[in-house]
This record gives C-alpha cells, structure tokens and sequence, in this order.
C-alpha cells in the first residue's frame, strides 16, 4: 500500500532534485513520495553522497599549480602580438586626424612624447643594469636564491609593494637572486635568473609613476640587450636578456601569466 | 575643454599605434588564466592522463583566443571554454579513428592510465580513489555529464548547450551515469563484505 499507489516519480526530476535543480513544488512532492517509498529515499540519498563524493575527489586538481606552457598557452603567439590590426576603427582614426588637424597639432606631440617618453626610459635603465650586473660574474647580486625568501621580503619592503621572483625553471631559468638598483624616483627591483649554459637574464620591476596604465608588451634593443617591458596595474616589468626576440617574448609570457595568475588567486 | 581634447586625442593615439589593439595582444586574459584549472579538471576527466589532458587544454585555450571575437563579453566564459574543449577533443577522437581504423573507442574498457590525484595524506579517503577508478569505466560522454551537473554544477540548459545535444539526452546519460556508478561501487563494496 506505499510505493505501488503513487505515481511514479518522473527519472529527470530525480536528478533535478538532487542537483538542486527542480523548483520549489516540484520539491514538495518528491519528499513527499520519498517519505511514502524508502527505497527511493535510499536512491536519493545515495545520488546526494555520490554527488558530494565526485567534487571531494575532483576539487584537488583545482589546486595543482598551472604548468608554465599553458599559462604562455593563455597568450596569442608571437606573430600574431606584433601584428598590426588596420580595421575600420583605424581608418575611422585617421578620417578624424585630418578633421581635427594642424591646430591641436601640439597637443597630440604632447601626448605622444608623454606615451613614449616613460617607458623608453626603463627600458633604457633596464638594459644598462642588466648589462652591468649579468657580466659580474661573482657578485651579479647581492642576495642570492639560497635566501629567496628573505630577498622578496627586502625587496618589497624597498618598494613599498609586494613583489615575487617567478619561477622560469619551466623555460630552464633557475633564480641566482637579485638586487636593489637605483630608479626614476623609486627604486627598481632585480631578479636575476640563469641558464645551464650560463646565459642571464634579468626581470626588473618598478612602481609605475606616471603614463598610461596599459599592458600590451613593448619590445626595445639596447646596446645589444633585448628588453621587454610592460605595465600592469601601477607597476612597470621590464625582462632583459642577450637572446633572440622570440624567446625572450616566450619567457616574458610565462612571467606575466605567472603574475595574473598569482592576482587572479589573489583576488578570488 | 583642453582635457577632453587630449582625452580624445590620447584614444586617437590609441588608436593609431600599431602595436595597440583593443585586445592588448601579446598578454593573456586575467580571465582566461582563472579559467585554466576547472579546464584542467574537465580535460582530466575526459582523459583520463594528465598529460595528454593538459595538451588538450593547450589547444583549447589556442582555440579560445583564435575565436575571441565570438564570445560574448558577459556570458559565462566558462561554459564557452567548455564548449570549444568538447569540440576540440570530439574532433580529436574523429581524427584518431581515422588514423587508427582499427581502433575502437566504444569498446574502451575504462582508461588504466587514469590519473586524478585525491590528495595523498587522504589515506582514508580510499574510496575516493575507488570512485575515480569506477567513474574512468564509464564512457567519456557519461563523464562530462556527471562533471557539469554534479561537480561544475552547470544548469541542465547549459550542458546541452556545451555538449551540443538536446536536454533529454543531457538527462539520461545522467542518469545511465549516476546508476553505473552506483552499481560499481555497491558491488565492489558487497565483494568486499564477502571476502572479509
């Protein structure tokens, strides 16, 4: 007289009840029919802990660190970064460069000096540090990665904002450490990392004072150094290393992804 | 007056620079990067090895980018990364068969090389392990399923959505799933009371 009177309960709501999914009346009846029918009591509640055993297996690989070449996966390639994009937006732009025209000329000289002024400069610096310091060959730091921790806790103290030393041992860089070097109006933090050839590279990062606060990655040659430097938030990287373009770009990849991976965990 | 001036002018500027696109090329999305692990996840379970789920995940996220302009900014970026992974593997499995005839995928008994690490001081958590060796017996179609509603907690719409089939079909490979994988463990456990 329980289960056999009772209509049967339709197998979709079954599942929309144990996912959470059915609405409220729909939820009324089947507690209802459970409580007439134990087996399906016993079925519910088998499903529940099934669901609940499925996360507690699956959650830890959300916890496993994201491996280096598919955070640079998260990134277009090379090619397509330096590109340029000519659309209807840019043809659109010039139409109205000539309609503004010479009289604001100044100004848009102003605003381009003030683009391309700041960033230039760093690159610069960044470039004379690096060479200077990645040819020392027994003192290019002054605290080395056996004290890392220590390193990054003066280092951010000098800066006045946290800042961390990515790990490139995935592209094949291994952390020698890093220094203080002298900046704009702050000083600039260095990490140095090495190869097992010996090739050095150096990532430099400042408090960005003033510019526009962009990200897109620029690229610079400086007496031989490859440099990229970028803007993310109010801080300027700059990654400088006597290697081609194209793996310097790959490297500056991982260490961006690294960072907006450690802010995206960050800000969760 | 002159501020806003300058203000449209730097957006000219903006605009006029090469090297800028309104995708800021050569960074990747803040967005994309927290989407990683939960595709890690799914890959995994469509897998079954880390290694070759993390290849898959690699080409997904190419194919994210490729197909950037497709996704609608507001919309859940992670069902449409989801959507692009199915794709992707799905077509992978075609050219795998074509390449290797004889090699049937229906008939794959469950993957041996099936690795979703349960944390390793869980020592008393063997039924977990247990779980995730009787979920990898079940086809690859029955466990994204089981992963978008049970542990994505998707809506049933939007695994249809992903997975490019009718809700109906969503609900009883569900259902074929949830049961299969009840049976497994209940035998197991009644072999278990046995031989004790």
């Amino acid at each position: 007289m329980t289960a056999a009177n009772s209509p049967p309960v339709p197998e979709a709501d079954i599942h929309a009840y144990v996912d959470g999914r059915l609405p409220a009346e729909g939820c009324a009846s089947i507690e209802a029919a459970m409580l007439r029918n134990p087996d399906l009591a016993a079925r519910i509640a088998s499903l529940r802990a099934q669901n609940a055993a499925l996360r507690e297996a699956l959650d830890p690989v959300l916890d496993e660190e994201i491996p280096a070449h598919l955070l640079a996966a998260a990134v277009p390639s090379a090619a397509r970064a330096t590109r340029p994009r000519w659309s209807l937006a840019v043809a659109l732009g010039l139409a109205a460069t000539l309609v503004v025209g010479v009289g604001l000329g100044w100004l848009l000289r102003d605003v381009l000096i003030e683009r391309t002024g700041t960033p230039t400069t760093f690159a610069r610096q960044a470039a004379f540090a690096h060479a200077l310091y990645a040819a020392d060959a027994n003192r290019p730091v002054e605290i080395w990665a056996a004290e890392e921790k220590r390193l990054v806790n003066w280092l951010t103290k000098r800066l006045g904002f946290a800042v961390r030393a990515p790990d490139l041992n995935g592209v094949g860089y291994a952390l020698v450490g890093g220094r203080l070097v002298a900046g704009n109006e702050k000083p600039t933090a260095l990490f140095m990392y090495e190869n097992a050839e010996k090739n050095r590279l150096s990532l430099q990062v400042r408090r960005q004072t003033a510019g526009p606060p962009e990200t897109a990655f620029r690229y610079a040659e400086e007496n031989g150094v490859s440099v990229f430097y970028w803007i993310d938030d109010a801080s300027g990287y700059a990654l400088s290393g006597n290697i081609d373009r194209a793996q310097l770009l790959k490297i500056a990849h991982v260490v961006y992804g690294q960072l907006a991976a450690v802010e995206a965990a960050a800000s969760k | 007056m002159a501020g806003r001036a300058r203000s449209l002018l730097r957006s000219l500027v903006h605009l006029l620079t090469p090297s800028d696109s309104n995708d800021a090329p050569g960074l990747p999305h803040p967005d994309l990067v927290a989407a990683i692990p939960r595709l890690r996840r799914y890959a995994r379970v469509l897998t079954g090895e880390a290694s070759r789920a993390d290849d898959l995940v690699q080409d997904t996220l190419a194919r994210g980018w490729e197909k950037r302009r497709m996704w609608r900014t507001g919309s859940d970026l992670r069902a449409w990364l989801f959507t692009i992974m199915h794709n992707v593997y799905v077509n992978q499995l075609a050219s795998m068969r074509r390449e290797a005839a004889n090699v049937s995928i229906d008939a794959d008994p469950g993957n041996p090389a099936w690795q979703i690490p349960v944390r390793a001081n869980q020592i008393d958590r063997v039924e977990l392990l247990e779980l995730l060796q009787h979920m990898g017996r079940l086809s690859a179609d029955q466990r994204e399923v089981l992963l978008l509603a049970a542990v994505e907690e998707l809506r049933y719409e939007e695994i249809a959505g992903i997975l490019s089939i009718p809700v109906g079909t969503v609900m009883s490979r569900l259902s074929r799933a949830r049961n299969t994988l009840r049976n497994l463990v209940t035998e197991r456990a009644s072999t278990l009371r046995v031989v004790k």
